[in-house]
């Protein structure tokens, strides 16, 4: 019977180290420019809608800005592009298709998680709070 | 001593199902085998678990955000519905591409042909129950993957193409680095090719299985390399020359056998071709322009007419029939032909007369992708007669 061809890379594969990934332990390493997590820069947006109207999973709502924030004087309408990330895919159509290049970009992609998650916290973090 | 009487004992015929939910199986399809003992008499193909309604969906969104929604039909395939859809609308409109943009999407459509090739053998180890194969082509599929993140930016869901280009540009380190991981890619590849050339395993689970003859092929409409392994030459990167196909040089792989065996080989030998193809395109990238275009400033109208495109998809000829009245943002109506459709409806007639053990062997050398299949199919049981649709009536929705 002839040697079965694999056992060569078998038996070499047992002294390399593991090619497992051990995710969420260790973090799978991504390219910079890869498509994660978007949200729109808050003192450039207009609260146009473009994007909400674009988005083929419906995943952005326009929603208003709370008052405890400073509202740009561009943005008369006072609204900014809420995200869900549990239904977005994450295709960059809102941010190739913004007129005024609102959205910042990132690769971050781990947002697996018990609660939804939205852009909410980060589009805020870039308008500064009213002082009371 | 002889034979003094001999009795009959009738033979009940079993009904097994195999699938939806079958450990060999791994997308929903109901395959109905008729068995008598081992042998299959018949099998019937049962589909519908899978269908989402893509064509109507496509219907109330407009037609840029349809790129996205066809791109999810099937996730393995997604360049290439992408890149069909895409080209349909732009015979509408009538729009050039400069060579750049032509290049980079037969790198993004190539590069989607090898991980698809490679996942779909590393599948069939799996099936014949030689899970340590399986392991090591997953793991050298990384390597195509990783090179796909390079090019558009995601592991799977490319998201490439647009009308007038493609979305993104690469640059030099971009390009050196999916050429090594390539180089790297096409030892491992000539390997396997031979893993399943010379191992006992695989030759005796997989040569003789699901012969379909040259005569086969052409009654049922069988395309892509289903069809290529029994010998008919058909490709329709070959025959229509879309996007940079006539430049680039390739050959198309035919094998004679017809068997599982030969489908699967003649996907390893694609994977090389594919491979070149992408080392060709990545030296003789054109610098002609930029081929991403702005994607704010595309027309929201497309002109009315109807048009048809097809596309050469890993699993065979995809065709997309896009129809647009002129007035709307949304198409008139979008209908979508994939190759697993032909590839699974149509073979029911290859199994009889296959053992039961064999059955999940032969139906994944067709790669049955079932999500790409499932879409609308209306039978008029009651009238109970025959007359074929044209196009233009297919697509109005009036008979």
């Amino acid at each position: 019977m002839r040697r079965p061809k694999l056992v060569d890379l078998v038996i070499r594969n047992f002294v390399r180290k593991p090619a497992t990934i051990q995710y969420p332990r260790e973090k799978t390493p991504v390219e910079e420019d890869s498509r994660g997590v978007q949200y729109a820069d808050l003192t450039k947006c207009t609260g146009c809608t473009l994007c909400a109207l674009e988005c083929p999973a419906d995943a952005i709502k326009m929603t208003p800005i709370p008052q405890s924030y400073e509202t740009p004087a561009k943005n008369p309408r006072k609204i900014y592009p809420l995200i869900d990330y549990t239904k977005c895919v994450f295709c960059y159509r809102c941010v190739k298709i913004c007129p005024v290049n609102a959205y910042i970009v990132t690769s971050k992609y781990d947002i697996a998680g018990h609660t939804r998650f939205s852009s909410e916290e980060y589009s805020l973090s870039t308008l500064k709070r009213v002082s009371k | 001593m002889g034979v003094s009487k001999v009795v009959e004992i009738p033979v009940v015929t079993a009904e097994i199902p195999i699938g939806p939910q079958h450990p060999a199986l791994h997308e929903p399809v109901l395959l109905k085998v008729y068995a008598d003992g081992e042998e299959v008499i018949k099998v019937e193909v049962n589909t519908g678990y899978n269908h989402r309604g893509i064509e109507k969906l496509c219907e109330k969104n407009t037609y840029y955000r349809d790129i996205f929604i066809v791109g999810r039909v099937c996730g393995i395939c997604n360049a290439v519905h992408a890149n069909c859809y895409v080209r349909a609308l732009e015979y509408l409109l009538d729009t050039k591409l400069n060579n750049r943009a032509r290049y980079l999407r037969v790198l993004a459509m190539e590069l989607e042909r090898i991980h698809s090739h490679m996942i779909i053998n590393a599948v069939m180890a799996e099936i014949v129950g030689f899970d340590t194969l399986f392991m090591q082509i997953m793991l050298d599929r990384e390597r195509v993957m990783k090179a796909k993140e390079i090019l558009t930016g995601n592991r799977v869901l490319a998201d490439y193409m647009i009308v007038g280009g493609v979305r993104r540009d690469i640059d030099e380190i971009k390009r050196e680095r999916i050429r090594d991981l390539l180089l790297r890619l096409k030892p491992r590849v000539e390997y396997y090719k031979k893993v399943f050339e010379e191992d006992e395993t695989i030759v005796k689970r997989l040569v003789g299985v699901g012969v379909l003859k040259p005569a086969d092929i052409t009654s049922h409409s069988l395309v892509g390399p289903v069809a290529r392994g029994s010998g008919v030459r058909i490709d329709s990167r070959a025959s229509d020359k879309y996007d940079a196909y006539d430049e680039i040089p390739f050959n198309v792989i035919t094998r004679k056998e017809g068997d599982s065996w030969a489908r699967m080989m003649v996907r390893w030998d694609e994977t090389l071709e594919s491979i070149n193809m992408c080392l060709y395109v990545l030296e003789k990238l054109p610098a002609d322009g930029n081929p991403v275009p702005d994607e704010r400033r595309l027309p929201r109208v497309i002109p009315p007419g109807e048009s048809y495109a097809r596309v050469e998809a890993q699993r065979g000829e995809l065709t997309y029939y896009v129809m647009s009245d002129g007035k709307s943002t949304n198409p008139y109506r979008v209908k979508i032909r994939t190759p697993s459709f032909n590839n699974i409806i149509n073979s029911a007639f290859m199994y009889v007369g296959l053992s039961l053990a064999d059955v999940p062997v032969a139906l994944t050398s067709l790669d049955p992708c079932i999500s790409c299949m499932e879409r609308v199919t209306v039978i008029d049981l009651e009238k109970n007669t025959k007359y074929k649709l044209t196009l233009r009536e297919l697509a109005g929705g009036k008979a």
